[in-house]
C-alpha cells in the first residue's frame, strides 16, 4: 500500500479540563475518501486543525507526507473549514490569488488557474464582483475554487455540503469525486450519513475525541448486520428445514426474509439455496444505514468493537 | 510539487501577507484622506493666511485711524491733537450723539465726572451687531485715548518728559541665549508648538495603524477567512505579515506628513517673519522615528491581541479606546513637562511602555539637548515590551482567534501566552 497522505498515531488534545481528542489513530490514502463522522463537538474539527498545524496535539504523532505537520505542506494541502467566508469587500479574484499565492503559487498562476475554475463552475461573471454581492451559493463556489486552486495532494473539507442547495451540492460532491479520481487523499467531515455511504471509502466516527468506528462503509454495515438476509426468486424454502445455516424464515412481501444461524454466514446460505434447486434472482444481506449505525455507536452498540 | 524549506517558506509568507495588507490600506479611502488631511490642511491654512494678508485687514496693524471723539466730562485735561493716522477732538455729549446718530462716526467716548476715582471711560456707539473690524479699530482707540489720559494725568502730576516717556512705552524685555544670540517669542511658542505638533502626528499615526492592525484581525475573524488563512501561514508569520505591512503603511502616512511639515515650515516662516528659521535635528527625527516604530509594535501588539479576542469589531475598538487615555496621559500632565523635565512624574512616564512614546516625544521636542540616559533606558524598556507584548500577543492569537462569538476568560488567555499552542 502507498505511504499515507496523513498517519495520526494516539492523539490527545486537550482545552482547559477536558480532553477532546483521546488516544486517536487513523491514516488515509491517495486516492481515497475518508468519511469524519461524529456529533458535534466530537472533535473533528480539531484534529482537522492539528493535521494542519494550526493547533499541536498534547500528545501522540502525526505524520502529512511521512514527516510533521507544517508549512512545509502548505502547497500540499486545501482546506474548507466549517466556518468560512471571503473577504467581504475584496474583489472575488482577488481573494482566490491571494489564497493561491498563499499556497505557494505564483500570483500570475493563481490568477490563471482561479479564472479556469471559475468558468468551470459558471462562476467567471462574479470574478471581478466583491463576495458581499455575491448569492450564498457563489460564495460557496468560490470557496470550494480556494480550496482546490493549487491541485493539492491532501483536502480537508469540512461539512462542506452544509447549506447548499441540490444542485449545488451535486456540483461539489463531483469536485470532491474528482479529487479523489485525481488521486488527491481526502478527509471529509460530514453529519449526512448518505454522502458518506456514496463518497467515502472507509468512515471514521468518533465521539467525545474517542474512535468509536473505523473501517471500510461495508465492513462496518456487515458488524452491524442482524444477520438477515432478504432473497427473491422462485423455489425459494420457505423453513429452516434443510438449510444448516438458517435458523427462522419470514415471508416479506415478495421475498423470502432467512436469519443467519450464529457462526454462519450468507455466503454458506447462498451455496445452500443454489443446492436445493432454488432459482436465486436477488440476494441481499440486510445492514443498517450508517443512519442507524451511527445512532447505535453512540449509545453504545457492544458490535462497534468489530469495527473499532 | 515539492516541499519548501520551513524558514524560506515563512518568509515568503510573510512578505505575501504584508504586501497585501499595505496594499488594501493604502488604497482605502480613508487612508488617503487621513494621510492628506494634514498637507492640505496646512494649504489651506497658508491660503488663508495669504488672503487675509493681502484683504483690507491692512488697515488694522494696530494703529488707531480715523477720528476720536471724546466728550470730557471730568476735570482732567484732554488736549486734542492730530496725526497722519488718527485725531483726537474733544466735543460736548449733544453735538457727539448727533454726529453718531447722522453716521458721521461710529463711536464716542464719556470720559465722566468721576473719572479720577473709579477710572471708567464708556464708550458709545450704534447698536449694528458684531463687526471685527470695528472692533479692532476700537480697541486701537481706545489704546491711543488711554495714552493720552495717561500721559495728561503724569503730567498734572509734573512728572518729567523723559520719565513719562517711559512710564508710557512701558519696559521691553529682550531674551538671549548665553551665546548672545536674540530669542524672540515667536522661537519659544515654536519650541513648544512644532513638537507638540510632532508628537501629535506620530501619536495619531501610531494609533491609526494599530487601528488598522485591529480592523484587519477583526474582519478576518468576522468575515470566518481566518481559519483558511491560518492552514496557509501560521500565526506567527501571519502577524509578522500583518504588522509589517501595516507599519508601512503607517510610516508611509508620516512620511508624508512629515514631508509637508518641512516643505510647509519654511513657508510659514517665510509669512510670518517673526517665527524666525525653524530647523529639524536629524538626529531627533531618527529617533522619533524610533520611538513611532517601537511604539507601533507595542500598540500593535496589543491592538492585534485586543482584535483577535474581542467577538466582533465593535468590542474591539471599545477596548482599544482605553489604550488611547494611556498614550494621551503625558498631554494631560503637559505642565510638568514644561516646568521641570527631571520630576518623577517625567520619568515615570517615560520608562512606562505605554506613555513612553507620547512623553518622549515631548521630552524630545521642549528639552535643550537630547537626555541621552533617558532616551536609552526608556528604548530598553519600550524594546522589551513590544518584544514580549508581540511573543504574547502571537500566542493569544493563535489560541483565540477562532473562537466565533466567544469570549475568552482570562484563565484561558493565561494559560495561552503560557502555552506554545
Amino acid at each position: 500500500m502507498s505511504q499515507p497522505a496523513v498517519d495520526v498515531r494516539g492523539v490527545w488534545k486537550r482545552y482547559g479540563d477536558t480532553d477532546v481528542v483521546s488516544d486517536l489513530s487513523f491514516d488515509v490514502h491517495p486516492g481515497e475518501v475518508l468519511g469524519f463522522l461524529g456529533p458535534n463537538g466530537s472533535g473533528k474539527t480539531t484534529t482537522m486543525r492539528m493535521i494542519l498545524d494550526i493547533v499541536r496535539p498534547a500528545r501522540g504523532h502525526i505524520e502529512v507526507f511521512g514527516e510533521a505537520p507544517g508549512v512545509e505542506h502548505q502547497e500540499r494541502v486545501g482546506y474548507l473549514p466549517e466556518d468560512r467566508g471571503l473577504y467581504r469587500d475584496v474583489k472575488i479574484i482577488d481573494t482566490l490569488t491571494y489564497f493561491g499565492a498563499l499556497r505557494g503559487m505564483s500570483r500570475k498562476a493563481a490568477h490563471d488557474k482561479a479564472m479556469a475554475l471559475m468558468t468551470e463552475m459558471e462562476l467567471a461573471d462574479a470574478a471581478e464582483k466583491k463576495a458581499a454581492e455575491l448569492s450564498r451559493g457563489m460564495h460557496q463556489k468560490a470557496q470550494l475554487i480556494a480550496t482546490i486552486l493549487n491541485d493539492p495532494e491532501l483536502l480537508i473539507v469540512d461539512e462542506p455540503f452544509q447549506g447548499l442547495d441540490p444542485v449545488n451540492a451535486d456540483m461539489l460532491k463531483g469536485v470532491v469525486r474528482g479529487q479523489k479520481e485525481r488521486g488527491a487523499a481526502v478527509i471529509m467531515s460530514t453529519h449526512d450519513m448518505g454522502d458518506a455511504q456514496t463518497l467515502c471509502d472507509r468512515i471514521l466516527l468518533i465521539d467525545k475525541g474517542h474512535r468509536l468506528l473505523y473501517g471500510t462503509v461495508d465492513q462496518v454495515r456487515a458488524a452491524f448486520s442482524d444477520g438477515a438476509v432478504e432473497v427473491s426468486g422462485a423455489g425459494l424454502p420457505e423453513s429452516a428445514d434443510g438449510l444448516d445455516s438458517v435458523t427462522d424464515v419470514h415471508d416479506v412481501n415478495d421475498a423470502v426474509r432467512y436469519l443467519i444461524a450464529d457462526g454462519r454466514t450468507p455466503q454458506e446460505l447462498f451455496r445452500e439455496l443454489a443446492a436445493s434447486g432454488a432459482e436465486v434472482e436477488h440476494f441481499a444481506v440486510q445492514a443498517p444505514s450508517l443512519d442507524e449505525i451511527f445512532i447505535r455507536t453512540v449509545a453504545g452498540d457492544p458490535r462497534a468493537e468489530a469495527v473499532r | 510539487m515539492s516541499g519548501q524549506n520551513g524558514g524560506s517558506g515563512r518568509a515568503r509568507l510573510t512578505g505575501l501577507v504584508a504586501r497585501r495588507e499595505y496594499l488594501r490600506t493604502v488604497r482605502r479611502r480613508g487612508y488617503i484622506f487621513g494621510t492628506l488631511l494634514l498637507p492640505i490642511g496646512i494649504a489651506v491654512l497658508m491660503g488663508v493666511s495669504v488672503f487675509f494678508s493681502t484683504s483690507g485687514f491692512e488697515g488694522t496693524d494696530g494703529e488707531a485711524s480715523g477720528t476720536i471723539v471724546v466728550v470730557n466730562e471730568s476735570d482732567v485735561t484732554i488736549n486734542e491733537f492730530q496725526t497722519a493716522l488718527a485725531s483726537l477732538e474733544t466735543t460736548t455729549e449733544q453735538d457727539a450723539a448727533a454726529r453718531l446718530q447722522s453716521g458721521e462716526i461710529s463711536e464716542y467716548y464719556v470720559v465722566p465726572a468721576g473719572f479720577r476715582e473709579d477710572g471708567v471711560v464708556t464708550r458709545v456707539e450704534t447698536g449694528s451687531g458684531f463687526d471685527i473690524s470695528r472692533l479692532e479699530g476700537a480697541e486701537n482707540n481706545e489704546a491711543l485715548l488711554r495714552y493720552v489720559v495717561r500721559d495728561a494725568l503724569l503730567r498734572e502730576a509734573g512728572v518729567p518728559d523723559e520719565a513719562i516717556a517711559r512710564v508710557l512705552q512701558g519696559v521691553s524685555v529682550n531674551v538671549v541665549t548665553v551665546e548672545g544670540e536674540e530669542v524672540s517669542g515667536a522661537d519659544i511658542a515654536a519650541g513648544i508648538a512644532l513638537p507638540m505638533v510632532f508628537v501629535a502626528i506620530f501619536m495619531i499615526s501610531i494609533f491609526m495603524t494599530s487601528g488598522y492592525l485591529l480592523q484587519s484581525v477583526t474582519e478576518e475573524k468576522e468575515n470566518r477567512v481566518v481559519e483558511i488563512v491560518l492552514s496557509s501561514i501560521p500565526a506567527t508569520p501571519l502577524m509578522a505579515g500583518k504588522v509589517l505591512g501595516l507599519g508601512g503603511a503607517g510610516l508611509t502616512q508620516v512620511g508624508v506628513w512629515v514631508l509637508s511639515a518641512l516643505v510647509a515650515i519654511p513657508l510659514l516662516s517665510s509669512q510670518v517673519p517673526d517665527l524666525g528659521p525653524i530647523e529639524l535635528d536629524l538626529t531627533m527625527l531618527v529617533l522619533a522615528l524610533t520611538y513611532f516604530i517601537l511604539g507601533y509594535l507595542a500598540y500593535g501588539a496589543i491592538f492585534a491581541a485586543i482584535g483577535a479576542i474581542a467577538p466582533g469589531n465593535r468590542e474591539a475598538q471599545q477596548y482599544s479606546g482605553f489604550l488611547g487615555f494611556a498614550a494621551a496621559m503625558p498631554f494631560i500632565v503637559f505642565s510638568v513637562f514644561l516646568s521641570d523635565l527631571s520630576s518623577p512624574v517625567v520619568l515615570a512616564l517615560a520608562l512606562f511602555p505605554l506613555t513612553t512614546p507620547t512623553a518622549m516625544l515631548i521630552v524630545l521636542g521642549i528639552s535643550d539637548g537630547i537626555p541621552w540616559t533617558l532616551v536609552g533606558a526608556s528604548l530598553t524598556t519600550l524594546s522589551l515590551f513590544a518584544v514580549l507584548a508581540t511573543f504574547a500577543s502571537a500566542r493569544i492569537f493563535r489560541a483565540t482567534v477562532m473562537l466565533y462569538g466567544v469570549r475568552p476568560s482570562l484563565q484561558q488567555l493565561v494559560a495561552a501566552v503560557r502555552s506554545p499552542r
